[in-house]
């Protein structure tokens, strides 16, 4: 037997990320993981992924930059995740304390406290710094 | 009289850069605020530009001591992005250098453990034990970190049948000091006192707070990726999951020794049965389909999660690294609070942190 672990995707609206959040909670899955990217369309695709074991499911919201916090659920399991996302891709946590920055700092020099090199493709930011250098 | 008293970011007692605020009245700490951030290098960025066996290159730098458990967890989530299937005795081998990895790795926490309480003979005493472990990974896979065992579709190194036989012959050698090392753990006046009943984290907030492996394990939560969602053909060797209840700095001692009586349980399993076969599917660079999967693997430290995103081509679109001290360490203030500031850097040392994984 070839052994792949089970990974399902479900697709929900915002609205279900909180009574999804408790549900889990109460019936003691961990969350594994708050996720996000950018798709192919250019839109946010953010994941709540919880260990329903043997499988992790996999709770996506697409399209939207502003969502509900389940850190009054899931405590700081859920808010470091949510606290590195806000950082990453300025995802809003409704409810989310961003009063200080998790990873990184607010003067870094490529982001200039708009989040981290993640958000710039590599490539625009190697041009960005060479004019910089020039200029 | 209440004070800030800042530890860190660089400090005799942290293995790694971590800031803590501890705000303490007298010796007592009331309250603590951890910050991370010093070891930040972007591979989850520097990811979206390689492709799949140049991610395992970079992922396996994510950290020196799990990075095998890197590797495979990234293999595993473009594997079920893929469909590959993997040879079972690249399978083995992959669970092999795991298990191997986790033994040096316990025994590594054990020691430094025992040197921040001031253990130091016992901490040497361990040192000397895990050289057994890495000259066998040396042997092995030609590195002692970074092992670059892993690639898509199986592993990069066979297991001739000599070097299965010394990796038994070793399990057999590390059984001895193990019982030592274990009964010493569990009978040391020294160790008791600077462990037992320090840095409790109760099993309710083990859960709440998502703590996992040790760490979770040694607050009463039975959990553990091999044994609740198998995959690389855990689900073929008998193991036990330690689990202790008491939650202090003790029991995390207990759970990492016991863990490696079930590593090497695990590892002359899958010497005794290494299946005959191919190790891989012919080392090719593969595109990653457009999808997305998430790879959870009991690592050390915790459970270790990767999602990777393909878009059709030989670059991920993107790589989301999800590491155990990114779960254990947001853990920290609650199992500071009440302690001295004398046992902070012991505590903070307990859930056997790594910075390097945590920033990424």
């Amino acid at each position: 037997m070839i052994s792949l672990q089970e990974y399902k995707r479900i697709d929900i609206s915002k609205d279900q990320i909180v009574p999804i959040a408790e549900k889990m909670r109460k019936e003691g899955h961990y969350l594994v993981m708050i996720h996000a990217f950018i798709n192919k369309d250019g839109e946010m695709d953010i994941s709540w992924d919880y260990a329903v074991n043997p499988a992790v499911e996999s709770y996506h919201v697409v399209g939207e930059m502003s969502v509900p916090s389940i850190g009054e659920i899931y405590d700081v399991a859920a808010v470091w995740p949510e606290r590195e996302l806000n950082e990453l891709f300025n995802i809003q946590f409704e409810g989310l304390d961003t009063s200080q920055r998790l990873f990184l700092p607010e003067d870094m020099l490529e982001t200039q406290g708009r989040g981290q090199i993640m958000v710039t493709p590599l490539s625009e930011l190697v041009e960005k710094n060479k004019k910089e250098a020039r200029s | 009289m209440s004070y800030i008293v800042p530890i860190g970011p660089y400090h005799p007692a942290l293995e790694e850069p971590i800031h803590a605020k501890l705000y303490t009245e007298g010796e007592v700490i009331r309250d603590a605020e951890v910050f991370v951030g010093y070891n930040h290098r972007g591979i989850e960025k520097l990811a979206t530009e390689r492709n799949a066996i140049q991610t395992l290159v970079l992922v396996e730098r994510v950290c020196g001591i799990c990075s095998h458990s890197h590797a495979l967890t990234y293999a595993m989530a473009v594997e079920a992005i893929n469909g590959i299937e993997v040879p079972k005795r690249g399978e083995y081998i992959r669970v092999i250098t795991a298990e191997l990895e986790r033994l040096h790795s316990h025994f590594l926490w054990l020691g430094i453990a025992c040197h921040i309480i001031g253990h130091d003979s016992m901490f040497m005493h361990i040192w000397d034990e895990r050289e057994l472990v890495m000259d066998l990974l040396e042997k092995m896979t030609g590195n002692r970190v970074n092992y670059a065992m892993v690639t898509i579709g199986g592993s990069r190194r066979d297991v001739s049948d000599e070097l299965r036989r010394e990796i038994l012959d070793a399990c057999d050698k590390l059984t001895g000091p193990l019982n030592r090392i274990t009964e010493i753990a569990l009978t040391d006046k020294t160790i008791a006192m600077r462990t037992k009943g320090v840095g409790i984290l109760t099993r309710e907030d083990a859960l709440r707070l998502g703590a996992v492996g040790p760490h979770a394990r040694a607050s009463g939560v039975d959990i553990d990726v091999r044994r609740d969602a198998p995959y690389c053909s855990y689900g073929d060797f008998e193991f036990g999951v330690p689990v202790v209840e008491s939650g202090d700095v003790f029991a995390r001692v207990v759970v990492r020794a016991l863990e490696c009586y079930e590593s090497i349980k695990i590892l002359r399993q899958a010497l005794e049965n290494l299946p005959e076969g191919p190790i891989n599917l012919g080392n090719k660079l593969v595109k990653i389909k457009e999808g997305q999967a998430v790879a959870r693997h009991e690592a050390p430290r915790g459970q270790l999660s990767h999602m990777v995103v393909g878009n059709g081509s030989l670059t991920n679109h993107r790589v989301s690294v999800h590491v155990p001290s990114f779960k254990n360490t947001p853990t920290v203030p609650f199992m500071l609070r009440n302690n001295t500031v004398a046992d902070a850097g012991l505590i903070i040392a307990s859930i056997d942190p790594c910075f390097s994984c945590l920033d990424r």
